[in-house]
Formats: C-alpha cells, structure tokens, sequence
C-alpha cells in the first residue's frame, strides 16, 4: 500500500504550486493556503478525502477570493453504493467525486457579505448550490447577527452497468415515466435553506451562539441501488419532500489560569418524516504550551425512527408506497469520542530560514465512532467494524467507523 | 399519510422562542474592543473550525437522519 495516496500528492504538489504563484503575485500576509486530507473508514467503505482550500485579500479584509478543490475517492463493497451495478457482484471499487468551491466575502464596516458557488460531480450525482450571506455587528461588535440563504439544484442518476448511467427520479416515479424523454424536472432534487446565526460575547470569558437552520428540499432522496437490502425486492421509495428544521447553542467559556476552554454544543433536529434528533457536542480545549493545543471531545446523538421505515423490512407493495432500506431511517445512537492536536509553527519560525511559518499550523484530529443500533447492526459496518471482539460478541447490534483528518494551514 | 409541517415544527417554535427570551437579558451586555484578548483566541473563534465542520456536516448527512449546526450548507452527494 502506498503511503501517500496519489490524489493526496497531486493536491499537495498543486497546492504548494499555487502557494508560490500567490506568494509572487500578492504582498505578504495576504492569504492563506490549507491543504488538508480526510479519512473515514467503516468495514465495507472507505473514504479519502484530500482537498486545498486558498483565500486571498484584495488588498484587505474588505475583498477576499477563495478557491477550494476536493477529492473524494469512495472505496466500497456496499450493494447500497452500486456495488453491484459496477462490478457485477458484491465486490470493491472505487468511485471520485470532484467538489470546486469559489466564494467571495467582503467586511464594510459593521457589515458582512459573502457569496458562494459549490459544484460537484460523481458517476450518478451532480450537486450545485449557490449561497449568499449577510451579517452584520451591534454594540461595539459585542453582537454579530447573520443571515445565509443556499439554493441548491442537484442532478440524481442511477448505474444499472458500468457504462450504463439513467435519470434516477426516486421510487415513487415508475421507471419507465422517468426515462421518457419528457420527463423533465423529475430526477432534479431542490433545496431551499435558510439559517439565521446570532452570536453574543456575553463576557470578555465567554462566547454564546445560536442558529435556526431549515430547509426545503423536494426531488429524489432516495437510493437506487438498496432496493437489495429491502427483502422482497421493492425499490426504495422516500417521500418527494421533505422539511427540515434544527435549533443550534453552543457556548465557549476560556479558564487562561488552568489554560482551558471549555466547548459545549447542542442541536434539536426535527423534519416532516417523523424524525427528531438531539446532539450533544462536549468540547474541552487544553494549552499544553504555547503552540501546542489538544482538543478532546465526546458526542452524543440519538434519533427517532421515520415514519416509513419498518425494522423488519417487510413492506407489502401498494400499501407501503413509501419505502425504506435506509439504516439512517431507522433509530439509533451513536457516541464519538475524539482527540484533536494542533501544533502553531511561530515558535520554530524564528529559525533561520523558517520564518516563512510564522502563521502556519499542522492539525491532526482522530474521531471513533461507536453507532448503537436498537434491533439488528448497520449495514454500514456488518461485522461490526473496528470493536474489541468481546464487545461485540456481547452486544449484536453495535458497530464502529474511524474518521481523520490532517490539515497544514499557511499564510502567505 | 401526509403531517402539517406546522404540527410538526411546533416543538422547534417554541424552543426558538425560549431561546430568544433567554438571549434577550444578556442584550445589554456590551464587551470592550480592549477587553477581547482571549475571545479572539482560536478556540474561541467559531469560523477557525469552519473547514472541520464542513466536513463534519457531509459525514452526519451520509450516517444520521438529521443535519446542521455545522454553521454551512453542505455540498451535494449521492453516497447516501
């Protein structure tokens, strides 16, 4: 096995490229270039992820360009993915989505705006979405209250062979309907979202947020392939539309004394498919030196099951037009501990020829996540993933996935 | 069997009005330009984990029902 995967050298030579390129064209201090590689990794996929984020001022805050690019090269064996369409089996194979970002911000003042146009594309999937916000501070920047709105208009196909790519237009939509040549809009999945954020320093300690976010989304939001996961063969069918709304809090409290900061999150879920979810985010950041931070953290989610779903995957046709084979449909819990390391360079910039690094950042974070199904185990992970052998032959219904990321952030 | 979305936010209602006359006090609290030292420390920077929770964000929406409090849309993707 490599030990640089190749997508992940190829943004990094691209990176450093631009970086020398931005480097020449602007004054110093004028950007910043992230390079960054994530990983997750269940029993039947496994996800790298590099990617180089570059943001330049121009000249200043008021005018800022960003650029982002994104690899996500899918390795899976899942039938739910199309494993079978392409291979012709329950075999691997690996798919890559390629995501290009370019935003736009601009602080006038007390005032904010942003812009932004995302694109993505894979075998069976192309997603667009064009953001806009607006934020603006009140009472000597004490306050800062923001408004983002997200139109998104993504393209959903389906694999039936290798080379072999249709419409897909969800389940409810026979086939035949959705291949017509005059099927026009229906395999389009629209998003509406809508978040409003509010941000208080309510002490010179201490940091609230708050956010609202819905959307609105219709089109198809099914799977093609996990009809193969629904016993007697029906293909899965999720409802056209569906509204979603969630409730965020989050404080940040600083200890400088005990070099501490403590991190507390919460989010409330609810949508129109019968599912309501809590999310509980525990945070605590550790100054160990100067330049050296470590953030531990715990999360906690839980989440009722959709309306449509049923455990025992018995759907009978006509009376159940609504159908699911989707373990995210099912209820469950899941619980993530995770420890994050970043390390600021200043203190190794006053070397001679290093101080090109002063501003600059390696991070290296590491999640496990341990989902804790009520009935039967995921599909995600069916032997279990990456649980002590004891543990699981205790608990059935138990199953785990790793999740890193490394990133090295430099200004310029 | 379709539900009225408004039945169905209503929990969401009123944890947002709680939320509103909770946040309502601590409106007259103003904190200094001088005072924010520690405040503009990463950690206590909410857009320094934006690149994180980006990806944070596109993780939950392939493995969990729910979505948000990641501070962004996400991008589109058929890995559902």
């Amino acid at each position: 096995m490599r030990l640089i995967p190749r997508p992940l050298l190829a943004v990094a030579v691209c990176a450093i490229a631009l970086s020398l390129v931005f480097g020449r064209l602007v004054r110093a201090e004028q950007g910043r270039l992230t390079i960054y590689g994530n990983y997750y990794r269940e029993r039947s996929t496994r996800v790298l992820q590099p990617g180089v984020r570059v943001t330049v001022h121009a000249p200043d805050e008021r005018l800022t360009f960003g650029a982002g690019y994104l690899l996500d090269a899918i390795t899976s064996a899942s039938i739910a993915a199309g494993a079978m369409q392409v291979t012709g089996g329950d075999f691997a194979f690996t798919e890559f989505r390629h995501e290009a970002i370019g935003t736009v911000a601009s602080k006038l003042g007390p005032w904010q705006l942003g812009g932004h146009f995302r694109y993505s594309t894979e075998t069976d999937y192309i997603a667009r979405d064009l953001g806009l916000s607006f934020g603006r501070d009140f009472l000597q920047r004490t306050i800062n209250l923001a408004l983002s709105y997200t139109y998104a208009f993504n393209r959903v196909f389906a694999l039936r062979g290798p080379a072999d790519v249709n419409p897909w237009c969800g389940g409810l939509v026979p086939t035949t309907e959705c291949l017509d040549d005059n099927a026009g809009n229906k395999n389009l999945l629209q998003v509406h979202y809508l978040a409003a954020t509010y941000t208080h320093a309510l002490h010179k300690k201490l940091l609230a947020q708050a956010a609202v976010e819905t959307s609105f989304a219709r089109g198809p939001m099914d799977n093609p392939y996990r009809e193969a996961t629904i016993p007697n063969g029906f293909p899965e069918a999720h409802p056209r539309e569906r509204d979603r709304v969630s409730l965020f809090a989050n404080l940040r409290a600083v200890f400088p004394r005990a070099r501490l900061t403590l991190d507390p999150r919460y989010r409330f879920y609810v949508d129109d498919w019968g599912i309501r979810a809590h999310a509980i985010d525990l945070r605590l950041h550790v100054r160990i030196t100067r330049h050296l931070r470590a953030r531990l953290r715990y999360r906690f989610y839980t989440q009722t099951q959709a309306r449509f779903y049923r455990d025992d995957m018995i759907y009978t046709g006509a009376q159940d037009e609504e159908r699911s084979g989707d373990p995210k449909m099912d209820d469950f819990m899941s619980h993530t501990p995770g420890i994050q390391l970043t390390w600021q360079l200043d203190g190794i910039a006053r070397f001679r020829g290093l101080a090109f690094l002063e501003g600059a950042y390696l991070q290296a974070t590491y999640n496990h996540i341990i989902f804790d199904y009520d009935d039967t185990r995921s599909i995600y992970c069916t032997d279990g993933g990456y649980l002590p052998k004891r543990v699981l032959e205790r608990r059935s219904d138990l199953c785990g996935a790793r999740l890193g990321t490394v990133a090295f952030s430099i200004p310029f | 069997m379709s539900r009225s979305p408004r039945t169905l936010h209503r929990p969401a209602r009123r944890a947002a009005a709680l939320a509103v006359v909770v946040a309502l006090p601590a409106g007259c609290v103003t904190v200094r330009p001088a005072e924010r030292a520690l405040l503009s420390l990463p950690e206590m920077t909410p857009a320094a984990d934006a690149e994180e929770e980006t990806f944070y964000g596109h993780v939950e929406a392939a493995r969990e029902g729910a979505v948000g409090g990641h501070g962004a849309a996400g991008g589109g993707c058929g890995c559902g």
